[in-house]
């Protein structure tokens, strides 16, 4: 019976998510309530719960973990001033000749800006909004229309700069050192949110070009289902060389500048992260639509996207603290080292049950509540933990994007037309979804994909 | 009572927000101090993590005060206000609270025992104010605790109003 309490705890607080109240107090609200029924039973000791402020000042002083306010300042910056809206159209106005064109300009679009809310269900909405409407104009085919979508909704979260890969390599570099830590490492190895960001960025190359590569076939072979620009019409006025430096360069550069200087180690993401804010500040300038309020509510909803993600970290925390208490990590450890089949099957199995939590909860939450619970087991096998980090990244992706519960495909139903029917969209993600799963075999048997860049860089 | 407590979390939160922008613009001098003129930037390094530290200690109440804080909404987002209005009380009372008064009793102490002996940072040239910051942490605590009531009053008369419909 109390072999199995940490169990318990976790289906207790899994059953009363599904009820809808805020994540982060579900969290800490359900892990102190069994912890009170354990303590009453005499198999917790709840002076355990005294680490919990030592925790919370430890959130608050991590330097890495500055980073995100500031990468969701950049974010919501350039997506409330515009600066999205006009890449969206200056991309789609140079592609939108080519078959497929206005498709993979919206391609491009959320590869490099989707990344900054962390949030999947509030990109997709972004994306849904900002992009569905032109390419339902254009004659695209609902179903291609949603599943590009989705998809690309869901890319900008393993396709670094994202605040998902931020957290996942914060909460990595932690497991790794655990991990050795227990295995008796005196000088342990780390893993950095920089090598982070240099594994996913090949295997996100990949996908962004499987994608292309889809949407040109589908552009090619069945012209009506994505048909190019009219001729003369309202929106085919080509866009001047102006509005492309303005529109195109301008944000590009920074993106790639903050980005770059990560990757060369030149700037710590915090660093990069800074300089990114204020740089999308003078694009809004540049492009005038910076004002008071504008600024204001760029900083309130940088706040509370803040407040949000850390409140779930405390939430996860005090999880941690009770499943621990209980003894969870050791019933964890002892699970992966029995484990039928060695290490690659004891991942594949983490990786299922990730799969399938996915269908419930959002990035942040299994970063928060699941790696740490898995993660020092695993790497303690000797699963590199770049390699790791990307497998959870592209998997949860993937989850996201699997009719009939990914998470994606919930939120753009909200933002979708009701005449495009539901069943429509799920058929409409099929094709990406198997795209995914090409990008996860090849992961899979080519580690090297994920692990080559990272150690070409150091 | 709601309204006063409404307010004081309103009035924290957007103050805190102008924060965000300032830290933007720090960083980026610790950037330019650094690498253009290789200075010293511990003060101003601290200065962030502050800054950052009164976010999001600020920002959890009022960003509850304002719905942000991510739900679980696949069942949620379906179901009548009747039963959202439910799970809110039921949250509020039994998750909130809880968690909250945990969150007070453990951090009080510790928080006075970094006031007892005033203390700075662990960096050469660091600021002063290591006690400050941990006293954000009870803060935190109340504030939640207060916004937490005043959201117990919200849900209520949403139930009221619903069954008397």
């Amino acid at each position: 019976m109390e072999a199995l309490a940490p169990i318990l705890l976790f289906a207790l607080v899994f059953a009363l998510l599904l009820l809808g109240y805020p994540v982060a107090l579900t969290l800490a609200g359900g892990s102190f309530a069994f912890a009170l029924a354990c303590a009453g039973l005499g198999i917790f000791d709840l002076d355990v719960l005294g680490f919990l402020p030592g925790r919370l000042y430890g959130i608050m002083a991590n330097q890495t973990l500055i980073a995100v306010p500031l990468f969701v300042f950049m974010g919501a910056m350039l997506e409330r001033t515009r600066i999205a809206e006009q890449l969206l159209r200056a991309l789609s106005g140079l592609l939108g000749g080519l078959p497929g064109g206005l498709g993979l300009g919206v391609l491009l679009m959320g590869a490099l800006m989707a990344a900054s809310t962390g949030i999947v269900g509030a990109t997709v909405v972004t994306l849904g909004l900002m992009a569905l409407p032109n390419l339902l104009r254009q004659g695209y085919d609902p179903q291609l229309a949603t599943g590009t979508i989705s998809a690309t909704g869901t890319l900008g979260q393993i396709i670094p700069p994202s605040i998902a890969l931020v957290l996942l390599g914060d909460v990595l570099s932690n497991a790794y050192s655990q991990a050795q830590l227990a295995q008796g490492v005196f000088a342990p190895k780390t893993v950095s949110i920089g090598d982070l960001f240099a594994g996913s960025l090949l295997p996100g190359a990949v996908l962004v070009a499987l994608y292309a590569l889809y949407l040109v076939a589908v552009a090619t072979l069945r012209p009506q289902r994505a048909p190019a620009r009219r001729q003369g019409g309202a929106e085919s006025d080509a866009p001047t060389a102006t509005d492309l430096v303005r529109a195109l360069l301008a944000p590009m550069s920074l993106i790639l500048a903050v980005l770059g200087s990560i990757l060369a180690g030149l700037a710590t993401p915090t660093e990069a992260a800074g300089v990114g804010a204020l740089g999308a500040v003078l694009l809004a300038l540049g492009n005038r639509t910076l004002n008071r309020e504008l600024l204001r509510s760029v900083c309130e909803s940088t706040l509370k996207t803040t407040a949000m993600v850390f409140f779930i970290l405390i939430g996860a925390s005090v999880f941690a603290l009770v499943f621990r208490g209980l003894g969870g990590d050791v019933l964890v450890q002892g699970l992966f080292e029995g484990f039928p089949g060695g290490a690659l099957s004891a991942l594949a199995a983490v990786m299922l049950v990730i799969f399938l939590l996915g269908f419930v909860l959002d990035f942040i939450e299994i970063t928060f509540v699941v790696i740490p619970v898995v993660g020092p087991g695993l790497l303690a096998l000797g699963i590199d933990p770049i390699w790791l980090g990307v497998l959870i990244a592209v998997n949860l992706q993937t989850s996201f994007l699997t009719p009939p519960f990914g998470f994606a495909l919930f939120y753009l139903r909200g933002v979708t037309p009701r005449d495009i029917p539901t069943a429509a969209m799920y058929r409409g993600v099929v094709p990406f979804v198997a795209l995914q799963l090409v990008l996860l075999m090849l992961l899979f048997a080519f580690p090297i994909l994920a692990t080559w860049l990272p150690g070409a860089l150091r | 009572m709601t309204v006063l407590i409404d307010r004081i979390n309103h009035w924290l939160g957007r103050t805190a927000a102008w924060l965000t922008l300032a830290m933007a613009v720090a960083v980026a001098a610790i950037v330019l101090l650094r690498y253009a003129l290789a200075q010293n930037t511990i003060l101003l390094q601290e200065a962030v993590s502050y800054g950052h530290g009164l976010v999001l200690m600020l920002g959890i109440a009022y960003t509850l005060k304002e719905s942000g804080h991510v739900r679980v909404d696949i069942l949620y987002s379906s179901r009548s206000p009747r039963w959202r209005a439910l799970v809110d009380l039921f949250g509020h009372l039994f998750l909130l609270l809880p968690v909250a008064g945990l969150l007070l009793a453990t951090s009080v102490p510790y928080a006075l025992s970094a006031w007892r002996i005033l203390e700075g940072s662990s960096e050469v040239g660091g600021l002063p104010g290591v006690f400050l910051l941990k006293t954000l942490i009870p803060l935190m605590a109340a504030l939640l605790l207060l916004q937490g009531l005043s959201e117990i009053g919200k849900a209520w008369r949403r139930l009221a109003e619903g069954s008397s419909q």
